[in-house]
């Protein structure tokens, strides 16, 4: 079953310097499945996520011949329908949580907040949830956590915190753009496999976003690869060492590897070709 | 040849140090443009300086010449189309007039308080420390006082005259500006990019002029402008209260002082010289608020 | 003898009243021409021995020898020629309004010498950029182009000893590749000795002969390159580091 098909999006961007086109057609669909998008800076992968989101602001511009979630058309739906899709039925994490959570606010306070406002849910049951929330991203003393403040916490349980919130809705559809690239990599590993397990028990889809090839392919069910603003390849990721494109194969090529030759690393010859 | 002026200023590749800066001032000069208010101030400001500097050509009159048997005429009067003062001299002469003498006291003020209010601030805040303590508590003492009247204190002790009252408007204008250079200091100190140069072995001099001054520049020219509007006033309650330009000057605020007297049946000879401190205060203020657009490396430099 | 050497350092920090130490008894040394690397997670204190080194962190004990020579509190000119650093993020470390050319041309004035021009230029194609862009604000150029310009700026005063801290984390991976190329080229053309930090394994195992593992501020383990390739670590965190290193989620 499709829960998102986008065809055709395009994001523009009109600025002094003139016209610049951050997405240039992109389509893709997704079901209950882990979406990767794959790209270097430029390439219009985050651009790609806000855009379903429809939060992409002026100067840019987004244009798609579809964009349907779950059978609502995102392109025609209201600000005030937008804003009820955001967070409830599509969340989005984002890089850094310390810009992501409000610094003067208890955590437990921002995870309850939605709850008690949207839902109007009581407080004893708004907490529970909340509580239940951050075990769920497998924090330990989940009471402390609550009565802490952002900056009291580390990246990593910033970004857990993060994930707790978003999932406390029990969003259809989640959006990651690069959840984990401010982390350590041990860190790194622990909260992505929190994130896949969250996603797999829920039946969410999850367009993760990263500029990590290798992230993604463990991650993910099928990755989109961009470039300038298109999609230069699609693939399972099971298969992502047999890509086919050179930009894909390039990417893979240029990562040193632990124990591989002290040769110069392949670089990526851009072909202006690839951009069309 | 304007297309290739064009060209030239936005080569993505400057030739020279002076094209490079040429093009950058010509970026700024689009983003300035793109606000209309900010181009209305930018004329004021521009008509202002045309104003002192064809004055001579504007001018209908003498601006000290007195012609008893025309005083108080009213505007629109052939001859005086602005009308005349108690003295009968024209008022529009000495508005002309009155621009070069509001000119210079801007001049002065926009040179000597931010050069002094930066190197304090900058001082201050990169040393940090004792240096900082000892700076930025002088500074608070001068911020402790209303500005107009730690300047009628100052010119009363001066003497009254347009270099006294320049000296005591400037003396009690540089503190904020200190304090904004400090922050900007601040917050530029801990960068990269200054660590980079010291470890090249620049000394605290080099530093402080070199690299951190360029970065609270910006800061520094937006509050100036925006604080023109302020100067002029305080150069013109002084010159209402007798104690900055002398008559028979015809400075904007002392032409004020002079036709208070008649404001009820002669309301021209006050309020004309009011509307000019209100039109070139709100150009300078609406010029200010277009360049933090233009200057904040917030919003440049991406 | 080597040339960097490093004996029991420690670096504290005071803030708010608390002391923070960021680096606790670290010993290291690094023979010329040499690449040795420092590996850890955020606030291991990798970066903070690169600080030390160059005086911009407060040393509160042990030695730092470059060429036999301890370091004092005050780091000099000479000191300035010999060891150069470039930093992490090429968005924070290039004055962002100052051209290409007056960055460059900085280190020549602070040592008074002569022929700007040339030096500039050559410094500019020796790392790839085109001399065009000497007139370029930092804005005009991408991240790459931005760490090649600190990189030549760190070579302008034709130091020994290059630190460097996470060069190439800020960027994309086909651009942290041929930056790794570049320093590898150049580490070869002029005989530099590299102290490097980074979070990647795979990237110091790429660059270095020798690295050493760090964990809240002390020294976990040495490990030459090719202990790391045949993953003969001896403590767990470095083990754990190893496998969560990404070049082998690939593999599992």
């Amino acid at each position: 079953m499709t829960l998102l098909s986008v065809k055709d999006l395009k994001v523009t961007f009109n600025t002094e310097a003139g016209v610049v086109e951050a997405v240039r057609g992109v389509s893709f669909s997704l079901g209950r499945e882990r979406l990767g998008i794959v790209g270097e800076s430029g390439s219009g992968k985050t651009m790609t996520g806000r855009s379903v989101l429809r939060l992409i602001r002026p100067p840019g511009h987004i244009e798609a011949s579809e964009m349907l979630f779950d059978g609502i058309d995102l392109m025609a739906a209201s600000e005030r329908e937008m804003r009820a899709l955001r967070g409830q039925r599509i969340a989005m994490v984002m890089q850094d949580p310390k810009y992501s959570l409000n610094p003067v606010m208890k955590i437990g306070a921002q995870l309850t907040e939605g709850l008690r406002l949207r839902d109007k849910v009581d407080k004893a049951t708004a907490l529970a949830k909340a509580i239940e929330a951050l075990e769920a991203v497998q924090i330990r003393d989940p009471e402390r956590v609550m009565e802490s403040y952002p900056h009291e916490l580390s990246g990593g349980m910033g970004q857990r915190v993060m994930i707790a919130m978003m999932l406390i809705p029990n969003p259809d559809l989640l959006i990651a753009d690069e959840p984990t690239s401010a982390l350590d990599v041990t860190v790194q590993a622990e909260v992505l496999s929190i994130l896949d397990a969250l996603v797999r028990n829920r039946g969410m889809g999850l367009i993760f976003i990263s500029h990590d090839l290798r992230l993604v392919a463990r991650f993910c069910d099928r990755v989109l690869v961009m470039y300038k603003g298109r999609v230069v390849e699609e693939l399972a990721a099971k298969n992502l060492m047999q890509a086919q494109h050179p930009y894909t194969q390039g990417l893979l090529n240029c990562l040193p590897r632990i124990g591989g030759s002290r040769a110069p690393l392949p670089g990526l010859d851009r072909t202006a070709a690839w951009a069309e | 040849m304007m297309g290739q002026m064009m060209t030239w200023l936005r080569d993505p590749n400057p030739a020279s140090r002076m094209q490079a800066r040429l093009g950058q001032y010509y970026l700024g000069w689009l983003r300035l443009r793109r606000n209309p208010l900010a181009v209305v101030g930018l004329t004021i400001v521009l008509a202002l300086l045309a104003m002192a500097a064809l004055a001579p050509v504007l001018a209908t009159h003498d601006p000290f010449a007195q012609d008893l048997g025309r005083r108080l005429l009213p505007p629109l009067t052939p001859g005086n189309w602005l009308g005349t003062d108690d003295f009968g001299r024209d008022i529009w002469t000495r508005i002309v007039f009155g621009a070069r003498i509001t000119l210079y006291i801007v001049a002065l003020v926009a040179i000597t308080a931010p050069v002094l209010g930066l190197l304090v601030g900058t001082v201050a805040g990169y040393f940090g420390g004792v240096v900082d303590l000892i700076l930025m508590r002088i500074t608070d003492i001068f911020l402790a006082f209303p500005r107009l009247i730690l300047a009628l204190a100052l010119v009363s002790v001066l003497g009254p005259g347009i270099e006294n009252a320049v000296l005591a408007i400037a003396l009690t204008a540089w503190p904020p500006y200190a304090r904004v250079a400090r922050a900007e200091t601040l917050t530029v100190r801990g960068a990269d990019y200054i660590a980079a140069v010291r470890l090249q072995g620049a000394g605290s001099g080099r530093i402080i002029l070199g690299h951190v001054i360029p970065m609270c520049l910006p800061s520094v020219i937006i509050r100036v402008t925006l604080d023109m509007a302020g100067v002029i006033l305080i150069a013109a309650g002084l010159g209402f209260l007798g104690l900055g330009v002398q008559p028979p000057l015809p400075e904007w605020g002392l032409m004020i002082s002079s036709g208070r007297k008649f404001l009820f049946e002669q309301w021209w000879v006050a309020t004309i010289p009011g509307l000019a401190i209100f039109i070139v205060s709100l150009g300078f203020n609406l010029l200010g608020d277009g360049l933090r657009d233009v200057l904040d490396p917030r919003s440049s430099g991406k | 003898m080597s040339l960097i050497e490093i004996e029991n350092l420690s670096v504290t920090y005071h803030v708010g009243g608390h002391d923070v130490r960021a680096v606790e008894g670290v010993s290291l040394s690094v023979a010329a021409r040499e690449s040795y690397g420092l590996v850890g997670e955020s606030g291991s204190g990798k970066s903070t021995i690169l600080r030390a080194i160059c005086g911009l962190a407060p040393v509160s004990g042990g030695t730092i020898r470059i060429g036999g020579e301890p370091v004092g509190a005050h780091r000099s000119k000479a000191f300035a020629a010999r060891v150069q650093m470039v930093f992490q993020d090429p968005y924070a470390s290039i004055h962002p309004r100052h051209t290409l050319d007056r960055t460059l041309s900085e280190p020549l004035a602070i040592h008074r010498l002569g022929d700007t021009d040339a030096r500039v230029v050559r410094a500019l194609t020796d790392v790839g950029l085109p001399p065009a862009f000497r007139f370029r604000y930092p804005h005009q150029l991408s991240g790459g182009q931005r760490q090649r310009v600190a990189i030549a700026r760190a070579l302008m005063l034709e130091p020994e000893i290059l630190l460097l801290d996470e060069p190439t984390s800020a960027l994309d991976a086909s651009v942290q590749a041929e930056t790794l190329n570049l320093l590898n080229r150049l580490r070869e053309e002029r005989g530099l000795t590299f102290l490097m930090v980074s979070h990647d394994l795979a990237v110091i195992d790429h660059m270095c002969d020798r690295v050493l593992v760090m964990q809240h501020g002390h020294a976990a383990e040495e490990l030459t390159r090719e202990a790391l390739a045949g993953a003969q670590m001896q403590t767990d965190y470095a083990r754990t580091l190893f496998n969560a290193s990404a070049d082998r989620m690939l593999e599992a």
